[in-house]
């Protein structure tokens, strides 16, 4: 049949499932995670270098993936630095996958029932996300990238509006004095903002699906730029309505920002719920692309069909999202994820001098 | 052919059957041995030619049709002449003052003239060339050779003309067929489009393009389906339509194996991609001027014989939400238009689910005077706000469907009863809030903005699901409904094309006839998502 497009995504699929899987949980906490260790109002500072830092990243991540066509990092890793230290660092990279997708789904879960069901018992709200997650999952990277591509746009509609009412209550002197303790706090800023823009990292598998993996730099590059976009706008609008001493008092400060106004006049008065349903949107493409990445690893590495490691992990992740027992275990889980995280990052960079390096030497063999 | 596998055990088993109660005295007996003669008769026939004797030629087919009621066999002289002739024909079927008048009467005149001078050479002349010479209605007819091919001339309508002295029939094409008059279609009427519509009969459908569409890549092949042999056309523009969709479905046509398709539903049912889904993934059309119009898009087009309803594939979503209207309106208000039927197709399917999820869940998320007035309203009610949803909407449907099926007097009656009387009660019983009535009845009425019958089936359908789920979980059941819908919705594929196309994969081209519509001079592409061979939309060609 019209075969094109199956099993390769696109580039614009690409960049929409960059900026996706980044989307997630900051939306919802940048605000404050950023604010307590800057200080001060230029938190927003710090989310654009941060983004800046990332997209250098990215683009080394897109390059090493680009020296192995149509292999994701679980194939090639084995090809870098062989068999045993390639399937060790591919456990890490499926244990960092796991953990992120457990601590997801544990805070959409926390969120929910917390604003929207008082009520019903967290197990159930997370059981239901995973079936909905394994339904897409199942499907493979395809049906998961147009789903991305139909999602965002009906984001950033939402977002744009319901962020537009939060500027009743937006006061630029909150965002004052721009660096008034000077550049150092902004600097301290960026480290926890990086940990925000998690999820471009999909671009060492995704590279190996693309149509035109030469455009992997271009994918991954708009894609962050649209991820800053939205974190700017995120942290802008919340710390220019709580103020930077505000901010840092509330778990969830863009939910805060939401409950502290009413808009009379229009059809609602309060637009929490709008931003619930985005941001659910928003996590749920996070959590089920790096189950995807974390089934897909497995199945490469072991060589098993990749249905058998989706239904097999399932357990798994729903263990990691029960084992905190209160929402600061959970962030906690969140720290171990990061330092994790550091470590991916880090070994990827040692691959892509290693791959570099031995690349040179066969073509100069060859 | 294609039926012969699957038949075939049935048919040992009841053959068997027959044999073990034939040992009994039957006083149908001889009736079964005659009725048995009919699938024996094929594979006694193949090379049994038709020899120049009339009256055995008879003999042999009236033994194989003569205990069919509806069979006609007659034979006559022709004036002047000795010469018997005789005619086999299905009654009913054939124009009988066609075949005497352009048929016999010629034939007569050209043997009285022509007597005297050659009658030898005449006699050695085969049958066919005599007819050419008689009479000039030359493209209808065709000589036969064997009585198999006589007997399934007879039996597809054509009249069966045999001559003593030949060792061949003539077939007669004078099919009087009946065909209703090309009606304005009722289920897709337009303000501003033609007021034409397809007919059940094949010929004067396939007629109507050509007469419309004179570009001799327009191309029509034909099939045969089912055991009833129903004739079945596919229509694709050589040029455009992209051949491995093409192949593909001339390949699921043939894979049908079926006794009758009554209808062009039965082929839209075998032919689709996921039978599990909820959604149409073929679409139907009556309307000949939007059948074009995809087809000149890159799509494939199939017709049957016997049902006004076209179907084009491949199908995507955003076609459901198109009427031919759009076109034929300036783009302005067309878009608009579109724009709101986008809407409307949301709301029938999320607002009672949504209006549930905020009563029963969410209050403090409802502005604090509505959520004032609505209470005050629900005070009566005995019943949580999900069954409350559940009567009505059932109610609606229950009510929908008698409008439905009734004469169109009665129906509106029904509409006027049930939607008015018994609503105006049950709000005054306390059954039923009024702002639940106001709910389901603004549900109902974007349902109906939806102007293809078949998606709004589905999306009604859908709605329960997105009740329940918001009975179960609030707003997070709603959310997770619509992830399902809309996981559901990016994996399901028409022949090959993404029915979420085209919003998603981005193909910016193709979003100039998609929420909005680009004028028409600006839509000079035709739709990627179909990898036409040709892209441009133009007359000239290079």
């Amino acid at each position: 049949m019209l075969t094109n497009t199956n099993d390769r995504i696109t580039t614009p699929q690409t960049a929409v499932a960059v900026t996706s899987i980044i989307i997630g949980i900051g939306i919802l906490t940048l605000p404050r995670t950023v604010t307590e260790e800057v200080g001060t109002p230029d938190s927003w500072i710090s989310v654009v270098l941060g983004g800046m830092v990332v997209m250098i990243i990215g683009i080394f991540m897109a390059k090493l993936s680009q020296m192995f066509p149509e292999k994701t990092i679980y194939e090639y890793s084995q090809l870098v630095v062989g068999k045993g230290l390639g399937k060790l660092f591919n456990l890490v990279l499926i244990i960092y996958f796991l953990l992120s997708v457990g601590l997801e789904i544990r805070v959409l879960a926390e969120v929910t029932n917390m604003y929207l069901l008082v009520k019903t018992p967290i197990e159930v709200t997370m059981i239901a996300i995973m079936s909905v997650c394994v339904y897409l999952v199942v499907g493979g990277i395809n049906p998961m990238a147009r789903l991305y591509e139909l999602l965002l746009p009906v984001t950033i509609v939402i977002f744009l509006l319901v962020f537009l009412m939060g500027l009743k209550i937006f006061e630029l002197n909150h965002l004052r004095p721009v660096m008034g303790d000077g550049f150092l706090p902004v600097l301290k800023g960026i480290q926890p903002t990086t940990f925000s823009y998690t999820g471009y990292e999909s671009i060492l598998i995704l590279t190996a699906f693309m149509a035109e993996p030469k455009k992997a730099k271009k994918a991954v590059l708009i894609g962050i730029g649209a991820s800053i976009v939205f974190y700017l706008v995120t942290v802008v609008m919340v710390v220019g309505a709580l103020s930077a001493d505000g901010v840092v008092t509330e778990i969830w400060p863009t939910i805060t920002l939401f409950q502290s106004f009413e808009a009379t006049g229009i059809l609602f008065e309060r637009y929490e719920s709008f931003i619930f349903a985005i941001w659910i949107l928003q996590i749920f493409t996070t959590f089920t692309s790096f189950f995807y990445f974390a089934a897909l690893g497995l199945s490469q590495t072991s060589q098993k069909k990749i249905s058998y490691s989706i239904y097999g992990l399932l357990p798994v992740i729903y263990l990691i999202a029960t084992i905190p027992t209160n929402i600061n275990e959970v962030f906690t889980l969140g720290d171990i994820v990061e330092y994790i995280f550091y470590g991916v990052v880090g070994i990827t960079i040692i691959l892509l001098i290693i791959a570099h390096f031995r690349r040179m030497h066969h073509e100069s063999k060859g | 052919m294609t039926n012969s596998k699957k038949t075939m055990k049935p048919q040992k088993l009841q053959a068997r059957k027959l044999e073990t109660l034939k040992q009994k005295p039957h006083p149908n007996e001889l009736q079964s041995s005659a009725d048995q003669n009919v699938p024996d008769s094929k594979n006694v026939l193949p090379n049994n030619g038709l020899t120049d004797d009339l009256s055995s030629n008879l003999a042999v087919l009236k033994e194989k049709m003569g205990y069919q009621s509806d069979v006609r066999f007659s034979e006559f002289p022709l004036s002047n002449t000795e010469k018997q002739v005789a005619l086999v024909y299905i009654d009913g079927l054939n124009d009988l003052t066609f075949i005497n008048d352009y048929v016999i009467k010629p034939l007569k005149l050209y043997y009285s003239e022509q007597k005297e001078s050659k009658e030898e050479q005449l006699e050695n002349d085969c049958f066919i060339g005599i007819a050419k010479r008689a009479f000039l209605t030359g493209d209808g007819v065709e000589e036969l050779t064997t009585f198999e091919q006589v007997i399934q001339a007879v039996y597809a309508g054509f009249t069966i003309m045999l001559l003593e002295g030949a060792s061949s029939a003539l077939k007669i094409s004078a099919k009087k067929v009946k065909s209703r008059p090309l009606e304005e279609p009722i289920t897709e009427a337009t303000v501003k489009g033609p007021r034409i519509g397809f007919n059940e009969t094949l010929s004067e459908n396939t007629a109507l393009l050509r007469l419309r569409v004179s570009d001799p890549q327009l191309t029509m092949t034909h099939f045969k389906v089912g055991r009833t042999n129903k004739d079945l056309v596919v229509v694709y523009m050589k040029d455009i339509a992209n051949d491995e969709l093409v192949r593909e479905v001339q390949k699921r046509i043939k894979n049908i194996d079926i006794d009758d398709v009554a209808g062009s539903g039965y082929i839209e049912q075998l032919i689709e991609d996921d039978y599990l889904s909820p959604f149409p993934q073929v679409q139907d059309t009556e309307r000949p001027d939007r059948f074009i119009s995809s087809l000149m898009e890159g799509r494939v087009g199939i017709l049957l014989d016997g049902s006004p309803f076209s179907l084009m594939v491949p199908a995507t979503f955003s076609m459901f939400l198109q009427t031919p209207e759009d076109y034929y309106e300036r783009w302005i208000p067309s878009s608009f238009i579109r724009l709101l039927r986008f809407f409307a197709a949301l709301v029938s399917l999320f607002l009672p689910s949504i209006y549930i999820a905020f009563v029963s869940f969410h209050q403090g998320l409802i502005p604090t005077q509505l959520a004032i007035s609505i209470s005050a309203t629900r005070e009566s009610v005995p019943f949580p706000s999900v069954i409350e949803a559940l009567i009505m909407e059932v109610a609606i449907e229950i009510l929908r469907e008698a409008g439905l099926r009734l004469p169109k007097t009665v129906g509106q009656t029904v509409g006027l009863v049930g939607g008015l009387v018994i609503g105006q009660a049950a709000v005054q019983a306390g059954i039923v809030s009024p702002i639940m009535v106001i709910v389901v009845s603004l549900t109902a009425i974007s349902s109906f903005a939806i102007p293809q019958y078949s998606a709004g089936i589905s999306l009604r359908l859908l709605r329960f699901g997105a009740m329940l789920f918001s009975a179960l979980l609030g707003l997070f059941g709603v959310i997770l409904f619509f992830l399902i819908i809309a996981i559901h919705f990016v994996k399901l594929k028409s022949f090959g094309v993404p029915y979420a196309t085209p919003a998603t994969p981005y193909r910016l081209g193709d979003w100039k006839d998609f929420i909005f519509r680009a004028p028409i001079f600006k839509m000079n592409s035709r739709p990627k998502m179909l990898f036409t061979k040709n892209t441009k939309r133009q007359s000239r060609r290079k």
